[in-house]
């Protein structure tokens, strides 16, 4: 049960912490984000079923043509509402959330695609565990990527500018940085991330328009119980989910279904009771 | 009364006249467009009541979750106690009502961006654990017994009804001191209440009263609709759309809401016969674009239109839109 919690987190980082880079450094809350993830995902579907590259293989392409797609979305539409009032920031990316998410139905039909890799039904044995082979795979690539945006953050010049843009946007361009370009490349950098994420749900999981709004609101969930803004608190709020909605599925009766209700609860109690997040 | 208002009173009592002759025409010759308009209605309740809420600066996720809580409690009421619907009608806008009170409260403190979030994750919750209950069916929805007899006409008018209910109340909330404390707690919450606004007091009624409407145009749903299920009347569609039309119509506006619900709806079936699939892609586009584009809405464009072709004429205008 706690492997599988474990397990699982690492993909809840990957397709939260994009958010919360949005959210830290440009202040735009994203409804769109798990949209971006859902386009990862066709991306990584089709390659695999029209070339047969494996999902993993594509994730410089995939990640590459989602950056693309963000960035032109932050120039034509985010770009215009940064000074708006927030609640027309989130009614934008809303409606472009919604329009993805039926572009994608237009385009693929709503029917769920399942891409089956050789090892999908292969199981490693973890000393006395036994776990699938694409889930061990998923946590260790998503777990890489994430904390190696944390060292890209922590340690490279576009990564402190883009925390120096966060903490003060007028103060970092009177040292020189770009905003403007900062927020585009955090921008690209977020759907990036949530793109790849949607890479390496092909691995695991079947693949349909409608799984961007769950991983919005699940990415809501984490990045709300981290606190609004803060990248480093993602990994061990991936956690909390990840292991709370496993504990449901084991020890709840009809636990799967119950599940599904987990990060709802998790979102409304930490809003109700420590608005701030747990690890601010 | 000047000559201007006299033409905007005639013109409400067309609309009106011709809103309620409608039915007896439709039920002979195009029985479908008699469908189509009592959605377009309910629609176009929804929408003014989201913007009730709206109008005190809550931008409200959690519509679904009293359109579905009106539907399941009448359906329940009806069919597990046999109780008259009517009853059940009023019994599940109540439980709505009540229930909005709790939510409003416990969401006192949620701002913005927090305030969706919450709202949103309410919704959902509900929509899962009615999902997982035995006893309201589960996710295989519930039948539930006809209104009036399954007759449409009697029940459009009904929801005409309903639909002039929350057009007077939103009106008399607009025309009342209610419309500036609304306005005051929207614009800063803070000076509102240190200027002697009771804010906890009016956030929570403009949910209560929100929630009526949504309550019970979700159990008139059921009982027109005869079946429901928890991912349909739960569905983030049904907040959605309560969203999209006030802002694409023109918000803490009584006509813009409605003029939004109408033009949505209508351009939505035309999109369905068009496209089989995808079609609210339109709601996402709308959306986006008038946020970008025209912020007050249809009812800010016709403004700016009118003001336009009165350049040159002395005249005063109301400012319309927020």
């Amino acid at each position: 049960m706690l492997i599988f919690g474990v397990l699982r987190s690492g993909l809840y980082s990957l397709a939260s912490v994009g958010l919360a880079l949005s959210v830290g450094v440009i202040g735009i809350v994203n409804f769109a984000h798990g949209e971006f993830l859902m386009l990862g995902a066709y991306m990584g579907y089709w390659l695999f079923a029209s070339y047969g590259v494996d999902p993993l293989a594509a994730i410089p392409l995939g990640a590459a043509g989602i950056f693309l797609i963000g960035s032109l979305t932050y120039r034509s539409a985010i770009q215009r509402v940064l000074r708006a009032p927030e609640l027309n920031q989130m009614l934008l990316t809303f409606g472009i959330s919604i329009f993805l998410q039926n572009l994608a139905i237009i385009l693929w039909t709503g029917d769920p695609r399942v891409a089956t890799v050789s090892y999908k039904a292969t199981a490693v044995s973890l000393g006395p565990f036994t776990v699938g082979l694409p889930q061990l795979l998923v946590f260790a690539v998503a777990m890489t990527l994430t904390l190696s945006l944390y060292a890209v953050l922590g340690r490279t010049r576009i990564g402190k500018a883009m925390r120096a843009v966060a903490q003060n946007r007028l103060g970092a361009s009177l040292l020189g940085i770009e905003v403007d370009r900062v927020y585009l490349l955090a921008f690209g950098l977020s759907t990036a991330l949530a793109g790849t994420a949607g890479l390496m749900i092909t691995l695991q999981l079947s693949v349909s328009p409608f799984i961007g709004l769950l991983y919005t609101l699940k990415a809501f969930a984490i990045i709300v119980i981290a606190g609004l803004g803060n990248i480093n608190g993602v990994i061990y709020a991936s956690l909390v989910l990840g292991l709370s909605e496993a504990f449901v599925e084991f020890y709840v009766p009809q636990g799967g279904g119950w599940a599904e209700g987990v990060f709802f609860l998790l979102i409304l109690l930490v809003l109700l009771v420590r608005p701030q997040g747990l690890f601010k | 009364m000047s000559g201007r208002q006299a033409v905007q009173v005639l013109a409400l009592a067309v609309v009106l006249v011709a809103a309620v002759a409608f039915p007896f025409w439709a039920n002979r010759t195009q029985p479908y467009y008699l469908q189509i308009a009592i959605n377009i209605i309910s629609f176009a309740i929804l929408a003014l009541s989201w913007d009730m809420l709206a109008r005190t600066g809550q931008l409200s996720l959690a519509h679904a979750a009293f359109y579905g809580l009106g539907a399941y409690t009448s359906a329940l009421v009806t069919t597990r106690m046999g109780l008259p619907i009517f009853l059940g009608m009023l019994l599940g806008s109540l439980v709505a009502v009540v229930v909005a009170a709790g939510l409003g409260m416990l969401t006192l403190r949620l701002r913005g961006i927090y305030f969706a979030i919450g709202t949103l994750a309410f919704s959902e919750t509900l929509r899962v654990v009615t999902n997982q209950l035995r006893f309201t069916g589960g996710a295989t929805g519930l039948v539930v017994p006809p209104l009036l007899g399954g007759q449409r006409v009697p029940q459009y008018l009904l929801i005409l009804a309903v639909l002039l209910l929350a057009v007077v109340v939103s009106w008399m909330v607009n025309r009342s001191r209610w419309h500036f404390a609304f306005t005051a707690i929207r614009t800063n919450e803070a000076v509102a209440g240190a200027m002697g606004v009771d804010v906890v007091r009016f956030k929570v009624l403009a949910f209560m009263i929100s929630a009526f409407f949504a309550g019970i145009t979700g159990a008139y749903y059921a009982h027109v609709f005869l079946f429901i299920s928890p991912i349909e009347v739960y569905s983030l569609a049904v907040s959605v759309g309560a969203l999209v039309a006030p802002i694409f119509g023109g918000l803490y506006t009584t006509a813009g809401p409605i003029l939004g619900a109408v033009v949505l709806r209508v351009g939505e079936e035309i999109l369905r016969s068009t496209v089989q699939r995808g079609y609210p892609i339109i709601y996402g586009l709308i959306l986006a674009l008038v946020i970008l584009y025209m912020p007050r809405g249809l009812i800010g464009v016709w403004a700016s239109v009118k003001s336009g072709l009165a350049t040159g004429r002395k005249e005063t205008r109301e400012p319309a839109g927020p």
